[in-house]
C-alpha cells in the first residue's frame, strides 16, 4: 500500500502502528497511481484512441470507469494509409477496456496538425486502400505464419493485429 | 571512464512492481509497446495494472506512426507494453535486487 | 441589481412602492414571457416555475412606466436615445433613500423564504443521475459537495437557511441586501457609462430590455457559482424567476450537445450567440463590461433587435440555454474539468474531489486566479484594446498572434466544453475509491502488525524515497534505519552516476593517504646519502650499463615460469554449471541472512538502564543469542571455512562467491556483521588466493597491449570498490604481527608474478607494506619483530624486483598508473638504501618518460602526473624536482 509510511521500530521492537502519510518519506498521493486518476485528467479532453486492431479513434472523453471502459463523443476514426488520410464521422463510441492500446491527449494547439506528406483524402478513397494494403499484406502474413508453425512457433500476437 | 554506464536497463515487464515504477515518476522513459511504436516521454503515473502515462512524448519514429503527432501526453494500457527502458541512474540495483528478495520471502512464507 | 449605477447596497426595496418597483415588474412581465415560451417548448409548465411573486407586486403605481420606459405596445416604435435617466434620477435621490428606509422598516421579511425551496426542486428531477446514495455526506465524506446544488439532500441546506437567515438577521437589511451581496461587485459602469454605451450604438434597443438585461447578466454570468450554490441567496423576483427558469433549461442543453441535437438548436445560431460568452471564464465576461470593447455584450442585445416580441422570446431561451449549460455543469457539477481544460498548462495533479471539498468560497477564490493569468495570457497584461496600440510593434504583433492562438484554442475548448460534466466528481470519486478498495485488498492490511511484512510490499519505493529525496518532507524524522543501511553500505551518495564512483574515489583517497603517511614517515629516516649526493652532483645517472641485461634474462625466465605454474599448479578456473547453481544459491542464501541480520539489528534492544531491570537484561540477552545465531548461520554460508586444496580441481567456495558481482557487493555488508575474527579470516582467504581469483587472473595484461576484456574491467572496478574498501579498514587498523604475516603468505604462497601486474594485486600489497611503514613511524615496535618483519620484507623484495619493469600498465599516456607509483612508493618506504637504489634503476625508463611525458600536458593533469612520480620518489628520499635541474 503506497500510503504506508516507512517508520523506525521502536527500541523494543513491538508491534508498530503504521501511521499512513503522516511523517514518512515523501508520499505521492495513493490516488496518483489508480487508473482513475490516470483518466481523470483526460475527461472531457479531445483524444486521441488507438485501438487493439489499429483503428485510430480521435473524440472527446465523456465517460470511463475502473476498467478504462470509456466513452468517447463526436468521434471520427482516423485512416492513414500510404501517404494520405481519411476522417470518417462515427458518433457516439463506447470503447471496453481491453481494447484500447493507449490514448492520447490531443495538444489542441496542433490540433489539426498531420505530417508531411500525408494529404487528406475521402473516406471512401483511403477505405479502398486500405483493404488493397491489408490483403496485400495477408499473403506474405500467412506464409510465414505457416512456416513457423510448422516449427512450432506461435505467431507473438496472433489473433491481435497490432499497428 | 565507462560508456556502458550510460546504457539503458531493460527491464522485462512483469518484473517491475508499480512501487518501482513510482520512484521513476518524472523521469524520462522509453516505452517499447507489442506493436513496436516506441515512445518517449516523462513517467507521470502508474497504476496497479501497469498502466502507464506519460507526458511531453515523442515518438521515436513519427512517420510511421502520424496519428500521435497532435498528442502531448498518453495513456497506455499496461498489456500492450513489452519494455520500459529506465534511466539506469535512477535505478538503486542492489536495492531492487533486495527488494525482490524480500518479495519473494514474504510470498514464500505464506503461499496463496 | 444595480443596472443604473445605484448603490443597491444602500438597501433599495425590491418590492417597494415607487421607484424601486420598476425594474422588478418588468422582469415579471419579461419572465412571463419568456417562461410561458419555454412551457410550449420544453414542457415546463409555468405554475411550476412561477413563484407568485409576482401577484405580490402593487400594480398601484406604475400607471407611467410605459412613458419612462416605453413598454407594451410602444415596444414596435423606433425609440430614441435622448432620455436622461442619471440626471433625472439624481434630483431624486434623496426621495429614493428616503423611501427604503421607510420601506426597511415596514417591509417583514419572511415574505421571500417560500420562493426558496422551489427552485432546487425543480432542477434536481433532471439531474438524477443513479447515484444519488453517495450524495449523502457519510457515504463519501471527503467530498462535501454542497447538496444545495443539487436540490436534495435535506440536511445541508438546513444549515445554509440557517446561515441565511442569521445574515439576514444581522443586517436587518432584508433581501435588497443578500442580492446586493450578489450583484454589488459587477458594478462597473456607471449610468452615464452605459447610456454612453446605448447611444454609441447604431441599432436601436429599448431602454426597457436593454437595463433588464443588463441586471440579468451579472448575475447570472459572472458569478454563477455564488448563484447556483447558494440558490438561496437569490431574493428579488426577477432572481427567482431567473433561477429556475435557467436550471430547468441546462438539462435540455445537455442534450442539445448531443450529436443528435434538436435541428431548432441550429448550430450557426448557437455558435452566434455564444461567442461573446465563450470566454470560458466567467470573469471575461465581467472584464467585457469593464473594457466596453464589446458592443455592450452583444449576446444579450440580440433578443432586443428583434422587432418581433414574439420571435425574441425564444431567442432568448436559446440563448441563456446556450450559456447555461457550460455553467451549470461547471457551477453546479464539476468546477474542476473545465478549469483544467481552459488552462492548457494546468497541473495535472489537480484532482477533482479535493477541490469539490473546498467551501464554495474558496472555489470562487481559487476561480478568479485562475481565470486572469488566463485571459491575459502571456505578454503585456492587456486591460483596454487602446492599450495594444501603444505597444510597440514587435510586441504586439505577439500580443495579436498570441490572442488569436488563444482564442482558437479557447473555442475549440468551449466547443468541447458543451458537454462537460457528463461525468460528475460524484463519479469520479466513485471509481477511484473502487481502485483504491482493490489496492487495499490486492496488498493486504494497512495495520499489518509486523510493519517489515507489510513494507516487504512496497520496499523499493519506501527505501528509495528515503534514500534519494532529500530534504525529506519532514525533517524532523530521522531517517529510516532501513534507508540508514542502504545509504551507508556505499559510503553516502547523491544518486545517480556519481554513486558507482564514489564508493572507488573514497577508496583511492584513503589509500592515497596511507601511502602518503607511510611516505612521510620513511622521509623521518636517515636519508639515503649517496642518493642525494649523487642527485645534488647532478642528474643522477639513469642511463648507466651497470646491470641491464640480468633484468632482462630474469624476466624472460620468469615468464615461463609464470606460464608453467599457472598451467601446472591451479588450472582450477572454469566453473562447471552445477557449481555455478551452487555458487548462486550460496550467494542468495548469505543475502537472506545478511537481510535478517540487519532486520535484527534493528530490533536491537536498549541497554537495560539497571541491573534489577530483568526483563531487558533478558531481552538483551536473547538479542544477542539471535545475532551469533544468525552470525554463525551467516559464516557457515559464506564457506569460508572449508578446506583449502591448492591441488584441487575446483576453486574455493568463497572465492567463486566472490567471482560474482552479487557476491562482491555483499562483502561490505558482511563486514558490519562478523567480528574482527573472521575479517581476518576472509582477508586472509583473499590474499592467499589472489592470484586466481578473477580481478587478478581475467586482469592480465594482454599481449600487444590490448586492454584485458570489459567484464575482466567492470569486475576489478567493482572489487576495488566494494570488496577493497573492506579489506582496507581492516587492515589499517591490523597489528604488526598480521601485517607480517600477511606479507609473508603472499611472497611464500603466491605467484607474484600474475599479481604484480594487475590493478588489484599492487593495491593489495601496497595496503601491506604502508601499514607497515605507518606502524613503524607510529608505534616503534620492538627490534625483534621489526627484525621479522625485515625478514619477510627483504624476501618480498627480492620476488618483486625482477618483475618491476612489468608492473606498469600498457602507455606512460594513458595516465592510469597512480596506482603504481603507490606501491612503488610503499615499497620504496620500507626499503633499505641498497633496496632503494635498486628500486630506482628498475624503473628510471618510466620515471623519465612520465616526467617528458607530462610536459607536453596541460598544467593541472602535469601536475598530477609528477605528483604520482614524486609520491615514489620521495619515498626514497628524493624529489622529481632534482631531474629537472
Amino acid at each position: 500500500m503506497e500510503n504506508l509510511s516507512l517508520q523506525d521500530l521502536p527500541p523494543a521492537g513491538g508491534p508498530n502502528h503504521v501511521q499512513p502519510a503522516l511523517g514518512g518519506p515523501p508520499q505521492l498521493p495513493p490516488q496518483m497511481f489508480t487508473t482513475a486518476a490516470q483518466l481523470l485528467d483526460l475527461t472531457d479532453k479531445k483524444l486521441l484512441l488507438v485501438l487493439r486492431d489499429g483503428r485510430k479513434l480521435i473524440g472527446v472523453l465523456r465517460s470511463w470507469d475502473q476498467f478504462a471502459n470509456l466513452v468517447l463523443q463526436e468521434t471520427i476514426e482516423r485512416i492513414f494509409v500510404e501517404d494520405v488520410y481519411a476522417d470518417i464521422v462515427r458518433g457516439i463510441y463506447l470503447v471496453r477496456g481491453e481494447n484500447v492500446l493507449l490514448l492520447g491527449e490531443i495538444d489542441l494547439d496542433k490540433d489539426e496538425y498531420v505530417p508531411e506528406p500525408f494529404r487528406k483524402v475521402s473516406a471512401e478513397e483511403a477505405h479502398a486502400l486500405k483493404i488493397k494494403q491489408t490483403q496485400d499484406r495477408k499473403e506474405p502474413d500467412k506464409i510465414r505464419a505457416k512456416k513457423l508453425q510448422e516449427l512450432g512457433f506461435e505467431a507473438e500476437h496472433s489473433g491481435e493485429i497490432l499497428f | 571512464m565507462r560508456v556502458n554506464l550510460i546504457r539503458p536497463i531493460l527491464i522485462p515487464f512483469p518484473l517491475g512492481i508499480p512501487g518501482f515504477f513510482k520512484t521513476l515518476v518524472d523521469h524520462e522513459v522509453t516505452v517499447e509497446l507489442k506493436n513496436d511504436i516506441s515512445i518517449k516521454g516523462i513517467l507521470k503515473s502508474v497504476d496497479q495494472f501497469l498502466n502507464i502515462k506519460l507526458d511531453d512524448i515523442q515518438v521515436v519514429e513519427e512517420l510511421k506512426y502520424p496519428h500521435l503527432s497532435s498528442v502531448k501526453n498518453v495513456f497506455i494500457r499496461g498489456s500492450v507494453v513489452r519494455y520500459v527502458h529506465l534511466p539506469s541512474a535512477a535505478v538503486d540495483t542492489a536495492l531492487l535486487e533486495d527488494a525482490t528478495r524480500r518479495e519473494a520471502a514474504s510470498q514464500a512464507s505464506k503461499p496463496r | 441589481m444595480s443596472f443604473f449605477g445605484f448603490d443597491s447596497s444602500r438597501g433599495h426595496p425590491a418590492h417597494g412602492p415607487g421607484f424601486g418597483t420598476a425594474p422588478d415588474a418588468f422582469a415579471s412581465i419579461s419572465q412571463h414571457r419568456g417562461t410561458g415560451q419555454v412551457d410550449d417548448d420544453e414542457g415546463i409548465d409555468f405554475d411550476d416555475t412561477y413563484d407568485g411573486l409576482g401577484d405580490q407586486l402593487e400594480e398601484a403605481d406604475d400607471d407611467f412606466n410605459d412613458d419612462t420606459f416605453g413598454g407594451g405596445e410602444s415596444k414596435n416604435e423606433p425609440v430614441g436615445k435622448d432620455f436622461d435617466f442619471f440626471g433625472s434620477t439624481s434630483k431624486v435621490t434623496g426621495a429614493i433613500n428616503e423611501e427604503a428606509v421607510r420601506y426597511n422598516r415596514q417591509q417583514p421579511p419572511p415574505k421571500t423564504t417560500v420562493a426558496h425551496s422551489s427552485p432546487p426542486k425543480q432542477d434536481s428531477k433532471p439531474y438524477r443521475t443513479g447515484y444519488e446514495a453517495y450524495k449523502n455526506p457519510s457515504y463519501i465524506p471527503e467530498l462535501q459537495v454542497d447538496p444545495g446544488l443539487w436540490g436534495t439532500g435535506p440536511a445541508k441546506p438546513a444549515n445554509d437557511y440557517g446561515f441565511q437567515q442569521s445574515q439576514q438577521g444581522e443586517y436587518g437589511s432584508g433581501p435588497s441586501q443578500q442580492r446586493s451581496s450578489g450583484a454589488a461587485p459587477k458594478i462597473m459602469m456607471s449610468l452615464e457609462e452605459v447610456e454612453a454605451a446605448m447611444r454609441a450604438q447604431a441599432k436601436k434597443p429599448t431602454p426597457i430590455s436593454e437595463p433588464q438585461q443588463q441586471t440579468q447578466a451579472p448575475p447570472q454570468f459572472s458569478i454563477p457559482q455564488m448563484q447556483q450554490q447558494l440558490p438561496a441567496i437569490t431574493r428579488d423576483t426577477h432572481q427567482q424567476v431567473t433561477t429556475p427558469y435557467s436550471h430547468a433549461m441546462a438539462p435540455q442543453n445537455m442534450n442539445a450537445q448531443h450529436p443528435a441535437a434538436p435541428p431548432d438548436f441550429g448550430s450557426g445560431q448557437i455558435r452566434i450567440q455564444q461567442r461573446p460568452s465563450q470566454q470560458p471564464s466567467h470573469h471575461k465576461h465581467r472584464s467585457s463590461q469593464i473594457l466596453q470593447n464589446e458592443p455592450p455584450t452583444r449576446a444579450n442585445s440580440t433578443p432586443q433587435i428583434a422587432p418581433n416580441l414574439q420571435a425574441t422570446a425564444p431567442q432568448q431561451i436559446l440563448q441563456r440555454g446556450q450559456n447555461m449549460p457550460h455553467q451549470a455543469p461547471d457551477a453546479q457539477e464539476s468546477p474542476r474539468p473545465r478549469q483544467i481544460l481552459q488552462n492548457p498548462n494546468r497541473h495535472s495533479a489537480q484532482f477533482g474531489p479535493r477541490t469539490d471539498g473546498a467551501p464554495p468560497s474558496a472555489q470562487i477564490q481559487q476561480r478568479g486566479p485562475v481565470a486572469v493569468p488566463n485571459g491575459t495570457n502571456p505578454t503585456p497584461v492587456i486591460y483596454h484594446p487602446s492599450q495594444i496600440m501603444n505597444l510597440p510593434e514587435e510586441e504586439r504583433r505577439l500580443y495579436l498572434e498570441e490572442e488569436a492562438k488563444r482564442a482558437k484554442r479557447n473555442h475549440k475548448i468551449f466547443l468541447l466544453s458543451k458537454g462537460n460534466g457528463l461525468m460528475t466528481p460524484q463519479d469520479k470519486n466513485f471509481i477511484t475509491r473502487i481502485q483504491l478498495q482493490q489496492l487495499m485488498t490486492a496488498t493486504g492490511n494497512v495495520n499489518e502488525p509486523d510493519p517489515d511484512a507489510s513494507l516487504s510490499e512496497d520496499f523499493y519505493y519506501q527505501v528509495y524515497n528515503q534514500i534519494e529525496n532529500r530534504p525529506r518532507q519532514n525533517p524532523q524524522q530521522p531517517l529510516s534505519n532501513f534507508a540508514q543501511t542502504y545509504l551507508f553500505r556505499t559510503g553516502g551518495r547523491q544518486g545517480g552516476m556519481g554513486r558507482r564512483y564514489r564508493g572507488g574515489d573514497s577508496h583511492m583517497q584513503r589509500m592515497e593517504q596511507q601511502v602518503q603517511r607511510a611516505v612521510e614517515a620513511a622521509k623521518a629516516k636517515p636519508k639515503n646519502k649517496q642518493l642525494v649526493i649523487e642527485g645534488s652532483l647532478g642528474k643522477i645517472s639513469f642511463s648507466n650499463a651497470k646491470t641491464p641485461k640480468p633484468l632482462l634474462n630474469i624476466r624472460r625466465h620468469d615468464s615461463s615460469d609464470f606460464a608453467s605454474r599457472s598451467s601446472g599448479k591451479k588450472p582450477q578456473v572454469a566453473l562447471s554449471t552445477t557449481d555455478r547453481k551452487a555458487i548462486l544459491k550460496n550467494i542468495e542464501a548469505v543475502y537472506s541472512t545478511l537481510m535478517k541480520m540487519e532486520d535484527h539489528d534493528r530490533r536491537q534492544p536498549p541497554p537495560p538502564t539497571n541491573e534489577s531491570d530483568t526483563l531487558s537484561i533478558q531481552a538483551a540477552a536473547e538479542w544477542q543469542q539471535t545475532w551469533k545465531d544468525l552470525n554463525e548461520k551467516l559464516w557457515t554460508d559464506l564457506k569460508v571455512n572449508e578446506p583449502i586444496m591448492p591441488e584441487s580441481a575446483s576453486l574455493h567456495p568463497f572465492i567463486a562467491f566472490l567471482s560474482y558481482p552479487k557476491g562482491k557487493k555483499a562483502i561490505p555488508r558482511i563486514f558490519n556483521h562478523i567480528d574482527e575474527n573472521q575479517r581476518l579470516t576472509i582477508l586472509t582467504l583473499v590474499l592467499i588466493h589472489l592470484d586466481i581469483i578473477d580481478v587478478v587472473r581475467l586482469a592480465q595484461p594482454q599481449p600487444h597491449g590490448s586492454q584485458p576484456s570489459l567484464m575482466a574491467r567492470e569486475q576489478v572496478d567493482l572489487f576495488l570498490q566494494t570488496v577493497m574498501p573492506s579489506l582496507f579498514s581492516y587492515v589499517t587498523e591490523a597489528p604488526l604481527v598480521v601485517v607480517i604475516g600477511m606479507l609473508g603468505l603472499a611472497t611464500e604462497r603466491l605467484n607474484m608474478s600474475a599479481v604484480a601486474r594487475t590493478r588489484v594485486g599492487l593495491e593489495m600489497l601496497t595496503m601491506v607494506l604502508s601499514r607497515a611503514a605507518i606502524i613503524r613511524a607510529v608505534e616503534a615496535p620492538e627490534d625483534e619483530i621489526w627484525n621479522q618483519w625485515l625478514a619477510v620484507y627483504n624476501s618480498f623484495f627480492d620476488t618483486i624486483e625482477p618483475l618491476l619493469g612489468e608492473i606498469f600498465p600498457a602507455s606512460v599516456n594513458a595516465g592510469q598508473d597512480q596506482y603504481v607509483w603507490q606501491f612503488l612508493a610503499a615499497t620504496g618506504s620500507g626499503a633499505n638504501p641498497e633496496q632503494q637504489q635498486r628500486l630506482v634503476l628498475a624503473v628510471k625508463d618510466r620515471v623519465m618518460e612520465t616526467l617528458q611525458q607530462s610536459k607536453t600536458l596541460p598544467p593541472e593533469m602535469a601536475s598530477q602526473r609528477r605528483g604520482n612520480v614524486n609520491l615514489f620518489m620521495q619515498a626514497i628520499g628524493l624529489d622529481v624536482d632534482l631531474l629537472d635541474g
